[in-house]
């Protein structure tokens, strides 16, 4: 039995950047920038990432949510492209939003927080990954998740999420949704370097669109900011993103405070309960 | 769709935090889990006290909650074979993690002791294990609630302060409900009295739950499938404490009151765990609490 500590990696912030230490060497922290402005919602990144992840199929059921079937993130699908219309004055125009979501790759991750196997680990790449070689498939991480990123790999039976292509990234390539994208919606690199493109970038498109925000670009938010960042033009929860979405480990000292006083009273009541004599 | 009820209802109403990919048998593990914890603190209170024949029961019931539990955490996995990984690592960061060595510990203490008690043999080794399980009990009732407390599902995250009471309380409920209704009367007042208390703990902690998580998250635990166990369980506890003090003291009085507080106690747990369900399905839940 060995101890993790592993569970949260340090990041060190040198000249170079942000950098992830692992095994006593030290990388850049990679991630995605999904800039949902350039998005043109071909799902070119959801075939590329099942091609490449060797994914099953969802099906071929039709849900009449605009052009999307694919319905959301789940064990068998690690890229999902949302398409939200929505009404514009005057009418009947439409804006059409699509944004290819895919796992945040937190800084702080419950899922990695809450894994009692130790199959999810951090990687040298500071990404965040299951090895389903070790998972058992308990589901803590699934309700763990802020996102509900991750869900039952159905054909190997063990919880299944994006790895940021952990292999690609082992033999110096890019991600495959990233490398397929046609219009660089999805963009790859040290997450240092996206989180300053994507401030350029948001700068100018609220030069259009006033609603243009950045989610979780900020390493002060809930979860520690993402590894992956996004440029979108509209709230998060329309695109199906929780709002202010904070890790639930945060709380832990104050649920097992909670906890030793219930464990408290319980003991204290059977003890009560044993002693009193009665006529 | 109007740009102002997306910011309201999500995308197309779809969840934003996945629904447990459990089985009943997490539910049905909480209370068995629970009422095993409780039952060997009792068991073990009640040999200092000297009344065997109800620490025997107790003993007993602990024993037979562990193996209904085992059975039911090894099942609900996807892959059961690969039980043992969760020993492979100990993380305090997960209360699954933590949660497994608290059973594997308290689950080898109780049915070490029950196996001595039974068999007559090692006397002394298996009082031994009988008070490390009576100790290792309350944490056996309550680390569930701290499980699924530290999860993004709204109706366990934002009642984290006072799910463990409630865990606690059914637990007490379902221990003393199950001496009622496996001891004689004239031994198992101690039990009697713990499953009253444990109901009433039960009524006023949900009550402050409710009140921790605010009327618009409530709603989780009041509406649907959570909001009938709550209803069930309600009428069958006060059904179980009003039986239990007009007939505890004779035999078929004491089965059926403690019948009564044995479902009300099952029924609060699975109101607790649709109640989980409800919220993380319903996208509205994380909007209004984060947005």
């Amino acid at each position: 039995m060995t101890a993790i500590d592993l569970t949260r990696l340090r990041y060190m912030t040198s000249a170079e950047g942000e950098m992830a230490t692992y095994d006593g060497a030290a990388r850049r922290r990679m991630g995605f920038f999904t800039d949902t402005t350039l998005c043109i919602g071909c799902k070119a990144c959801e075939v590329a990432c099942k091609e490449w992840n060797q994914l099953p199929a969802d099906g071929y059921e039709f849900t009449g949510m605009s052009y999307d079937n694919t319905k959301e993130l789940s064990g068998n699908t690690w890229r999902h492209v949302a398409f939200i219309e929505q009404a514009q004055a005057p009418s009947p125009s439409v804006r059409w939003l699509m944004e290819s979501d895919v796992c945040k790759h937190c800084t702080h991750a419950g899922c990695l927080d809450v894994c009692p196997t130790g199959a999810i680990v951090r990687t040298e790449f500071g990404t965040v990954v299951i090895q389903d070689d070790v998972c058992n498939g308990c589901g803590y991480c699934v309700v763990a998740c802020p996102f509900g990123v991750i869900g039952e790999r159905e054909d190997r039976k063990t919880m299944g999420k994006c790895t940021l292509c952990y292999d690609r990234l082992k033999a110096g390539a890019t991600p495959a949704c990233a490398k397929a994208c046609p219009t660089e919606s999805i963009q790859f690199g040290p997450v240092d370097e996206l989180r300053e493109r994507a401030q350029q970038r948001v700068e100018r498109v609220r030069e259009r669109a006033p609603g243009a925000n950045l989610y979780l670009q900020d390493p002060s938010d809930g979860i520690g900011g993402g590894g992956s960042i996004f440029l979108l033009l509209d709230q998060p929860q329309v695109y199906g993103l929780p709002p202010n979405p904070v890790v639930p480990t945060r709380y832990l000292g104050q649920m097992w405070r909670a906890a030793a006083i219930a464990m408290a009273a319980l003991a204290a009541g059977v003890i009560a309960c044993s002693t009193t004599r009665r006529a | 769709m109007l740009d102002h009820a997306q910011s309201v209802t999500g995308y197309y109403g779809r969840p934003i935090v996945k629904p447990p990919a459990w089985t009943d048998l997490i539910p049905v593990y909480f209370f068995t889990g629970g009422m095993a914890g409780t039952a060997a603190t009792l068991a073990g209170c009640q040999r200092a006290a000297k009344n065997h024949e109800l620490a025997r029961v107790m003993i007993g019931v602990a024993a037979g909650g562990c193996a209904v539990s085992a059975f039911c955490l090894v099942a609900d996995l996807k892959r059961p074979e690969r039980f043992l990984h969760m020993l492979r690592v100990f993380k305090p960061t997960s209360p699954m993690s933590v949660g497994v060595y608290i059973f594997s510990a308290f689950s080898t203490a109780t049915f070490a002791a029950a196996a001595s008690d039974r068999l007559g043999i090692a006397a002394f080794a298996g009082r031994a294990f009988e008070a490390l399980a009576a100790l290792i009990g309350p944490a056996m009732s309550c680390y569930t609630a701290v499980l699924i407390a530290d999860t993004a599902v709204p109706a366990w995250l934002y009642g984290r302060r006072w799910l463990p009471a409630v865990f606690a309380s059914t637990s007490a409920t379902a221990a003393g409900a199950a001496g009622m209704l496996a001891c004689e009367p004239r031994a198992c007042a101690p039990a009697r009295r713990l499953a009253i208390a444990g109901e009433i703990a039960t009524l006023i902690g949900t009550r402050q739950l409710h009140e921790e998580l605010g009327p618009r998250q409530a709603l989780a635990y009041t509406r649907g499938q959570a909001g009938a166990f709550a209803a069930a369980s309600r009428v069958l506890g006060v059904a179980g404490i009003a039986t239990t003090l007009v007939a505890g003291k004779h035999r078929a009085g004491a089965r059926a009151a403690g019948a009564l507080l044995f479902a009300a106690a099952l029924c609060e747990k699975f109101s607790i765990y649709r109640a989980g369900c409800a919220s993380a399905k319903d996208p509205s839940f994380v909007i209004d609490a984060q947005a």
